[in-house]
């Protein structure tokens, strides 16, 4: 053939790639919003309420594979960094990075930028922040060291394989040396596919498209808008009624998509596990609960189907501090589950078995123990609570309602003024470093219980050290079990959340074990 | 009346000044502060890294020292700076009293348009199956809370229309404004309806009753205009009166009303700035409602003396 | 009192005995003030209900039952079942004993105070009067919901903190009503001649100035019930009155009901036709207390 043959022929096939994907540019994406974002700055809140609308103002160094279900070690890809090393002792981990990218200011985004976000986020440099609740995350991380304007390397003190899972997801953006933790915390800068543009407390969010993007014909989207409806209901009616495309991930329950669907069919939602999960926070410190046959007669009472059927139909998942498979990567099998104590299928002979143990500590139905529930007055909250306590009931335990509103909880919690607390907390990442670091390590501020335990953290260590995945995660299911039997922090249920949009918007992939990570939009298009 | 002006004004300045305080030690008595709320987002509790945020933001100092700072700056037109969206006050609340002035306004408009002419023609056609009937509406009315008749409303646009009139966006035009204002202003004037209607109806059959009316009828005017001239005249008097009483209130269903279509307005930004332990926006968003209020109350009282000359105050 | 003197004009032929006179007052008043009586009967059953809640809720208020959730009104759930499976037609007649504690509470502190403070600070004028006229300017300056957020935002949610949230901005009101009365009694020649017998002044207010500020003072009394409670239901509308297990009307209404307006209607209906049923009552009652007792206020 001849050279114009063969031009024409490589402009027809490109024409044709082109069309037959078929994305159309333009259109802003309407969006519901729950709550008032704290700050906009994704490193001091730990919040979906700012990473989800925040995020397409970022890249991170590494991102997980949209195409993937599950936000995995083995489905990451590159971002800021093209392509990435590991030492031959485990420790260094080295990032090369792109070139040419700009910040939304103008100013080039070079390895420094790395090393000044990474240096405050860890703790090693006063960034000025307000808070910084991911610092645990980092405590691996010795030093950061720049090779060029293009190259930047971790030393670790020990091997960690989950540094690369925490390095991408949605809490870990890269942040630009030049512009200070206040203005980020108002108007932030970043390198992403949408530009900020402005914040109006309790009302809207508004992004616009990025046209230096450095990746070349995207985003789609001309721009994002949220608007913040405090009342879930109206929300969703607003949604339905066509005022918006899409409602903040998790925000549907269970139940309402049903009657979403109902009155929309072609309307997408998909419910999935948002990690976030409902704990017991047990004062060990202080009676009735420093006696471990009390705590042990807790455990027993739990009915934690009765949880998931009244908070969700069914629908919310039972299991330990890790989520539970299939769409969790490091929770029990059902095999494994039904050996743990307190998740046996029986829960009238757990709950006889508790009874038991009441009468010979002096309690009956006609004399029971009285016990404080606190808890934060929220409605999620405060509908788990009223659960524990009819559950409590079976085993001679007359629970009252204390529920606080939420500065007083946490300083409560600091004081350990409390019996047991209802919480719900999410996490971050679907990794046991984050979830067993955070939240079960001594003197984490996390740890609100201040549960300690010297042998279980050599295990948390040694499980964050090691590279065969398979063995890693047996270790981590007997971790699990441990704290489990414990008592440390009695899981009671895992909630599962459901994210609806029309069928207009394409290009949307959620991930099944984490809510937090795939909010960049610059795969979203609209077709309308 | 000059004088009774000047001191009124005076008055109004130490009521102010009372308020400032009162509002402010109110809210030093609530534990917790921005500190604890900016944290329980993010579930930490470390105290040493709360107290960096107490003291860059002034919290540690004294009561006076505070309270100081905050009136001189007042004087100065500096409100301070919101914990929360570290921005001035005046550039948060500025741009929402206008939301909440049309939204009060409106229902204000909407009370006078419906109450007014029912409460005439409830005096007039007195003891009637109507005057029952409008008797009923108006104290149902006044038994309804704001929100539930917002619910309903809702449900039933929902229901009949599958629309929802929530604030959504800011609308562009004058006529966006009015469509989207003109739903929540029928939910909160309901009530303020109800008011002057009653009192419209008694003060109407008070004059009604009254010797000159009698003359003017006798002297053969017809009946249509001795009530539109004279008798109408005096029901001027309710609806100040309503204004008055009724401001007060008025900002009770408006917080409720705005909270339920999602109204970004003043009112409901309070809550909000309350939840948040936002001293500085709560702080001066009080001392603009009692300022308000006290306007609203002054003009009120003058009001009444221009009416009705009868009403001269000697205190 | 000027109703029963005319009771006793109008009524010649009595029949004798006690409970038949009862009967025949209360006849001669419902024919008199219908819409009055309507309004006490509603106080009645509210009243009843909030007593006798226990024994009048077929099901226990607090108990969770799964399966229940969201259940329409049927012959288990007369009126439906809210998202816990709770029974709303027990929780409503519970609800009703927390809205009568509340609003008598709130009523009672608020009127009594209001009523001591006017008392005193007509009677005995001079400094502490002022003193009492700048507290109640400053209480009014203020929204009675703002200050009852405000209030209970820094009490932490209890049921005697929203009580107290509420009686506090009810006093100036009160207490500038019954100061008026005190002003204009206190010229009258009775009190004259009870100070010219040498009577303390104490003893005349108590026993002479008081009970004739009684009248207004019950008439005010009942149109606060119905403004004390429509604030108990926005408070817990708002997420800052009664907090759980207790059943509120405004708080049934809240974000749980609110969140089922389409799936759930009778979550939204029923609270809130309470509210309004309970307050109209007392507003019916009001106004034919206000036509009986205070002639010069009469429509």
């Amino acid at each position: 053939m001849g050279f114009v043959a063969r031009l024409l022929m490589a402009c027809l096939l490109t024409l044709c790639a082109g069309t037959a994907h078929a994305q159309k540019q333009g259109g802003v994406l309407r969006v519901t919003h729950r709550d008032n974002p704290p700050s906009a700055s994704i490193h001091e809140e730990a919040t979906i309420s700012t990473d989800m609308p925040f995020m397409a103002v970022f890249n991170n160094l590494v991102v997980f594979d949209s195409d993937s279900k599950q936000n995995r070690l083995d489905r990451i890809l590159p971002d800021l960094a093209t392509s990435w090393k590991l030492s031959d002792d485990d420790k260094t981990l080295t990032f090369q990075l792109r070139d040419g990218v700009k910040w939304h200011d103008g100013k080039p985004f070079t390895s420094a930028d790395v090393k000044c976000t990474w240096d405050v986020v860890s703790g090693k440099v006063d960034g000025k922040m307000r808070k910084n609740p991911h610092k645990t995350w980092w405590f691996n991380v010795k030093e950061i060291t720049v090779n060029g304007p293009l190259e930047v390397a971790f030393h670790l003190t020990d091997p960690q394989p989950s540094l690369l899972v925490m390095l991408a997801g949605g809490f870990a953006p890269v942040y630009p040396c030049h512009v200070p933790a206040a203005q980020m915390r108002t108007h932030p800068i970043g390198t992403g596919p949408f530009k900020f543009v402005e914040f109006k407390q309790n009302e809207s969010i508004r992004l616009e498209r990025n046209p230096q993007y450095w990746k070349p014909g995207r985003p789609y989207l001309d721009g994002i808008e949220y608007s913040i409806i405090a009342n879930r209901s109206t929300a969703i009616l607003a949604l339905v009624a066509g005022k918006f495309d899409l409602t903040l991930t998790g925000e549907v329950t269970p139940e309402l998509v049903k009657d979403v669907k109902a009155q929309v069919p072609q309307m997408e939602c998909l419910v999935q596990p948002s990690n976030t999960q409902g704990n017991l926070l047990v004062n060990r410190e202080r009676p009735p609960f420093d006696n471990p046959l009390i705590r042990r007669v807790l455990s027993l009472s739990i009915d934690r189907k009765a949880f998931s059927d009244i908070l969700s139909r069914g629908v919310y998942n039972i299991g330990g501090a890790m989520l539970a498979p299939p769409e969790g990567l490091w929770g029990w099998s059902p095999e494994f589950m039904a050996t743990v104590p307190g998740y046996g299928a029986d829960v009238e002979k757990s709950r006889e078995e508790g009874r038991r143990i009441m009468r010979e500590l002096g309690y009956g139905p006609d004399k029971m123990m009285p016990l404080k529930v606190s808890t934060r007055n929220i409605a999620d909250y405060r509908d788990a609570s009223v659960i524990l306590i009819d559950h409590l009931k079976t085993v001679y335990i007359q629970g009252e309602l204390e529920p606080l509103d939420s500065s007083v909880w946490y300083a409560r919690l600091a004081r350990k003024d409390y019996a047991v607390g209802m919480n719900v907390q999410g996490t971050g990442i679907d990794d046991p470093d984050v979830q067993f670091f955070e939240n079960y390590l001594c003197g984490s501020e996390r740890n609100y219980t201040s549960y300690c335990n010297a042998d279980l953290e050599k295990l948390y260590h040694q499980q964050s050290m090691m590279k065969d995945q398979d063995a890693r995660r047996k270790l981590v299911w007997e971790i699990d079990r441990k704290l489990q039997e414990d008592g440390a922090r009695p899981v009671v249920y895992q909630s599962q959340g459901g994210t609806c949009w029309w069928p207009q918007v394409k290009g949307l992939k959620l991930a099944v074990n984490s809510i937090y990570n795939h909010w960049r939009f610059e795969d979203v298009w609209l077709d309308r | 009346m000059l004088s009774y002006i000047i001191r009124r004004l005076l008055l109004m300045v130490v009521t102010l000044f009372d308020v400032s305080i009162t509002i402010f030690l109110l809210l030093r008595i609530v534990p917790g502060n921005i500190a604890d709320i900016l944290f329980d987002s993010a579930g930490l509790i470390d105290p040493a890294e709360k107290q960096k945020i107490i003291a860059d933001l002034g919290l540690d100092k004294s009561l006076p020292v505070q309270y100081a700072q905050w009136i001189l700056g007042l004087f100065r037109g500096d409100l301070g700076f919101s914990y929360v969206s570290e921005k001035p006050v005046i550039d948060e609340i500025l741009p929402r009293i206008p939301i909440t002035a049309r939204l009060a306004g409106l229902a204000l408009l909407f009370a006078i348009a419906m109450g007014v002419p029912l409460g005439v023609i409830s005096a007039v056609r007195q003891n009637t199956g109507l005057d029952y009937a409008l008797r009923v509406l108006s104290l149902s009315g006044l038994s309804m809370p704001s929100f539930w008749l917002g619910l309903l409303i809702l449900m039933a646009f929902v229901h009949y229309f599958g629309t929802i009139p929530i604030y959504d966006r800011a609308p562009a035009n004058f006529w966006a404004w009015l469509q989207m204002l003109v739903i929540p202003a029928a939910a909160v004037g309901f009530r303020s309806a109800a008011l002057i209607m009653r009192l419209t109806r008694s003060s109407m059959l008070e004059v009604l009753r009254q010797d000159y009316v009698r003359t003017a009828r006798s002297k053969g005017l017809s009946d249509g205009s001795v009530t539109y001239n004279h008798a109408l005249r005096n029901a001027v008097l309710p609806v100040i009166t309503v204004i008055g009483v009724e401001t007060a209130f008025l900002m009770g269903g408006l917080i409720v009303t705005e909270t339920v279509f999602n109204i970004p307005g003043v009112a409901r930004f309070l809550v909000e700035a309350i939840r948040w332990r936002d001293y500085p926006m709560v702080q001066n968003l009080v001392m603009f409602i009692a300022l308000v209020v006290v306007v609203v109350n002054l003009i009120v009282d003058l009001a009444y003396m221009f009416v009705d000359p009868r009403i001269r105050y000697s205190e | 009192m000027s109703a029963r003197i005319e009771i006793a004009a109008e009524q010649p032929s009595r029949k004798p005995g006690r409970m038949s006179e009862f009967w025949n007052d209360v006849g001669y008043l419902a024919r008199r003030y219908p819409l009055g009586v309507a309004g006490a009967i509603i106080m009645v059953i509210f009243v009843f209900a909030a007593v006798f809640a226990g024994t009048v809720a077929p099901l226990d208020p607090f108990t969770t039952n799964p399966r229940a959730s969201l259940a329409p009104p049927g012959s288990k759930y007369l009126m439906g079942a809210d998202m816990m499976g709770r029974d709303v037609f027990s929780r409503m007649i519970h609800g009703a004993r927390i809205s009568l504690a509340v609003s008598l509470g709130a009523t009672f502190l608020g009127s009594g105070f209001g009523a001591a403070l006017g008392l005193a600070s007509g009677y005995v004028g001079g400094w502490f009067d002022l003193l009492v006229q700048r507290v109640a300017e400053i209480m009014q300056s203020l929204p009675l919901l703002v200050m009852a957020l405000v209030i209970t935002a820094s009490l932490g949610p209890s049921l005697p903190n929203t009580i107290i949230a509420i009686a506090i901005p009810l006093i100036p009101n009160v207490a500038r009503v019954i100061r008026s009365n005190v002003l204009s009694l206190r010229e009258m020649p009775f009190v004259e001649a009870a100070k010219a017998t040498g009577m303390s002044e104490f003893r005349i207010a108590v026993i002479h100035v008081l009970p004739n500020t009684l009248a207004p003072l019950i008439v005010l009394a009942t149109a606060q019930l119905g403004s004390t409670i429509l604030t108990e239901a926005s408070l817990s509308f708002l997420g800052l009155g009664v907090p759980e297990p207790w059943p509120s009307w405004g708080r049934m209404l809240s974000e749980s009901a609110a969140e089922y307006v389409r799936t759930a209607p009778w979550l939204v209906i029923f609270p809130g036709l309470a509210i309004s049923l309970v307050v109209f009552g007392t507003n019916l009652l009001g106004d034919a207390l206000r036509d009986a007792l205070d002639p010069r206020q009469r429509d």
